[in-house]
């Protein structure tokens, strides 16, 4: 009978170009979006440029320029002058600016944009202030790289190159995977509205099997999108997995769970197909974005970060970057966010159980 | 040893909260009977009818289904009955086979039983030559058959149908009543709601009215215009409108009226002569007097107060 029920539902799913459009087609084209957001920014070898201007023959501006130019992610650009410099940051050429002042006694000021959030600009400040410092008071020169970055115990070591799909990727899967949840509520709602509920609920069927036959087509469904979209992002888009592929695709199944899970207490909190429409929209919207499905959770503050968690979305993308980005990542890797996500779907389907009505 | 009857209902009743939509419901429908369930609106019909299907728990009372009680045996009981809901329970975007396929599916029919009964099924509602056709792309009669014909795919003992013709072209009405008189006299028991009396008077071996969650009369047509209708009176009057609100206003005092423009029933078993005196005190001429025969419709008048389609 769940057998039948999944030939249905999926033939009533090629059906509806609405819902395999959302499903489907759409995160393809936020993933390429926002993918494409990122692909200028540093990370993709596009440094940012820095204005420098220097008076002839001053030392400390060469030696400024020489430091910026072998900076990973910068390039300095000489301007005629001090002015120069600062109506380049204004009208936004560069992303900031140096100007080395004539007098040797007068500090070098760096010219940037105050008003720039605090995430953007004080990387940028960071790293040139560590750059004039190279350049003005350089270390002796055996002394080789003052710094070098390492991973510590624990976390595996990240692929050498990584594109910003290994997180637009990821990000998109799960803030649309979490989208079934809508389609399993209207699925709910649809049944009742035609009475196609009614007929089931008199059919020699356990309550139990009732529900399973509408709940287990969508987890199908929501597996197979997973797989479509990551399937996108390996083959279309040159998305990388460097930890085990059994991990992501366990993840994944545990993902789909608490997903449907969640359209499972939407539909147990009833409501018209208009108030779904509207109200789980918004909330699986919200759950994304707390979760860094929009915005990566490591730029956010603190705050956010722990919110964050509060949600399964959360949770996945935690899972999803240690096995994309992560070389060596196992199952027992993931094992929390895997934990985490069965959790919040137990506790949905449970919530989802006590409040749902089968003969509303 | 004689066969359980079609349908037992013992004491059988439901309350939401403070409110009790059917206080405790006896009714029994025998094997091969056609029984019509008739009811205003808000009477307790849906909820009867869906404690005995087993789509709503009773809060008291027991449902037997063939012998099989819904509440000890659900899965036996619930396999001898068929539904046909109000609404047209079936999916639009598929169809009329995959339709079926899915519902036979729910009471266990598989493979070459399935396809059988499915070809049965479309044969007897006439949609065979249309089974591969979306449902969607269906007349809301043809829908209406579709309906019926999931609701009998599995050849059920018992058939219960809720308002099957509502919203239907006469060629589907008229087809569905043969088929329900084609599967009545094929020996399948059947309880049929409706809203119109013709349909029930015509179909039906026997017919129960219920009203305010009871049932309140059960007999044959005759037996219930025998025992609760009279010749029917029906008053013609003539006067100014306001004037006709008045004087009906002062005539339902002293008898259950029905109004039809400015014409007014009398319910029967009333006495005459003080609605026509108040009538004319108020000002309303009584422009003709007519007796009318006695009917299902005065009988369910009498019984429940109300006009069927007015309580609709």
């Amino acid at each position: 009978m769940i057998g039948a029920a999944i030939v249905k539902d999926t033939r009533l799913l090629l059906r509806d170009r609405g819902a395999l459009i959302s499903l489907f087609a759409l995160p393809i084209v936020f993933m390429l979006a926002f993918g494409s957001i990122f692909q200028f920014g540093p990370e993709r070898g596009e440094p940012r440029a820095v204005a420098v201007w220097a008076a002839d023959g001053d030392p400390r501006g060469a030696a400024i320029r020489s430091v910026l130019d072998d900076t990973p992610g910068f390039v300095a650009q000489a301007r005629p002058d001090a002015d120069a410099v600062r109506h380049a940051v204004a009208r936004e050429e560069v992303a900031a600016g140096l100007v080395i002042p004539p007098d040797a006694a007068a500090p070098v000021e760096l010219v940037i944009d105050l008003a720039a959030p605090e995430q953007v600009r004080g990387p940028i400040q960071g790293a040139l202030a560590g750059v004039v410092q190279r350049a003005l008071a350089p270390p002796p020169p055996t002394q080789g790289p003052l710094v070098v970055a390492t991973s510590p115990p624990g976390l595996a070591r990240p692929l050498e190159q990584t594109s910003s799909l290994q997180i637009a990727v990821p990000g998109n899967a799960v803030l649309f995977g979490f989208f079934i949840a809508l389609t399993v509520a209207m699925a709910f709602v649809g049944e009742r509205k035609t009475g196609t509920w009614r007929r089931l609920l008199a059919a020699p069927v356990p309550r139990w099997k009732a529900l399973l036959a509408t709940l287990v087509p969508y987890y199908l469904v929501g597996a197979l999108q997973l797989a479509f979209l990551f399937g996108v992002g390996a083959l279309g888009f040159g998305m990388q997995v460097a930890g085990s592929t059994l991990a992501l695709i366990v993840l994944s199944l545990a993902v789909v769970y608490c997903a449907v899970a969640l359209g499972f207490l939407f539909a147990a909190l009833g409501g018209s197909e208009k108030q779904l429409g509207g109200v789980a929209s918004v909330v699986l919207l919200v759950m994304g974005l707390l979760g860094g499905c929009m915005v990566p959770r490591m730029v956010m503050p603190e705050l956010m970060q722990a919110l964050g968690l509060a949600v399964p979305h959360g949770w996945a993308l935690e899972g999803y970057y240690d096995l994309l980005v992560r070389q060596g990542t196992g199952l027992g890797d993931v094992a929390l966010p895997i934990g985490a996500l069965l959790g919040f779907g137990t506790g949905f389907a449970g919530l989802g159980l006590a409040l749902f009505r089968f003969e509303k | 040893m004689t066969a359980a009857p079609a349908l037992i209902l013992r004491g059988l009743g439901k309350d939401y909260g403070e409110r009790t939509a059917v206080g405790a419901i006896d009714l029994e429908v025998a094997r091969g009977e056609c029984l019509g369930l008739l009811g205003p609106n808000g009477a307790g019909k849906t909820t009867t009818i869906s404690m005995a299907c087993g789509v709503v728990t009773p809060s008291r009372g027991a449902v037997e289904i063939c012998g099989a009680s819904l509440a000890e045996a659900p899965f036996r009981a619930k396999a001898l009955l068929g539904v046909v809901p109000q609404q047209l329970a079936i999916y639009e975007e598929l169809t009329a086979t995959q339709n079926l396929r899915y519902f036979g599916a729910l009471y266990g029919l598989a493979g070459a039983r399935l396809a059988a009964q499915i070809a049965w099924a479309l044969d007897v509602v006439g949609l065979r030559d249309r089974a591969d056709e979306l449902v969607g792309r269906y007349s809301g009669g043809m829908q209406r058959r579709l309906n019926l014909a999931a609701g009998l795919l599995h050849r059920p003992e018992l058939l219960v149908l809720d308002e099957p013709t509502v919203g239907v072209d006469p060629q589907s009405r008229n087809h569905i009543f043969a088929t329900v008189r084609a599967l009545r006299d094929e020996g399948m028991a059947i309880v049929y709601t409706s809203h119109y009396m013709e349909e029930v008077e015509a179909l039906c071996d026997r017919i129960a009215i219920i009203d305010r969650g009871a049932i309140v009369a059960t007999g044959t047509v005759a037996e219930l215009v025998a025992q609760h209708a009279g010749r029917g009176l029906e008053l013609e009057l003539a006067g100014e409108p306001g004037v006709l609100e008045a004087a009906i206003a002062r005539a339902s005092e002293h008898a259950e009226l029905r109004r039809d423009g400015a014409r007014l029933h009398v319910s029967p078993h009333r006495d005459l002569a003080p609605v026509i005196a108040a009538l004319e005190e108020a000002g309303a001429t009584i422009a003709r007097i007519e007796s009318r025969e006695a009917t299902l419709e005065t009988a369910f008048l009498a019984l429940t107060g109300h006009a069927l389609r007015d309580a609709s």
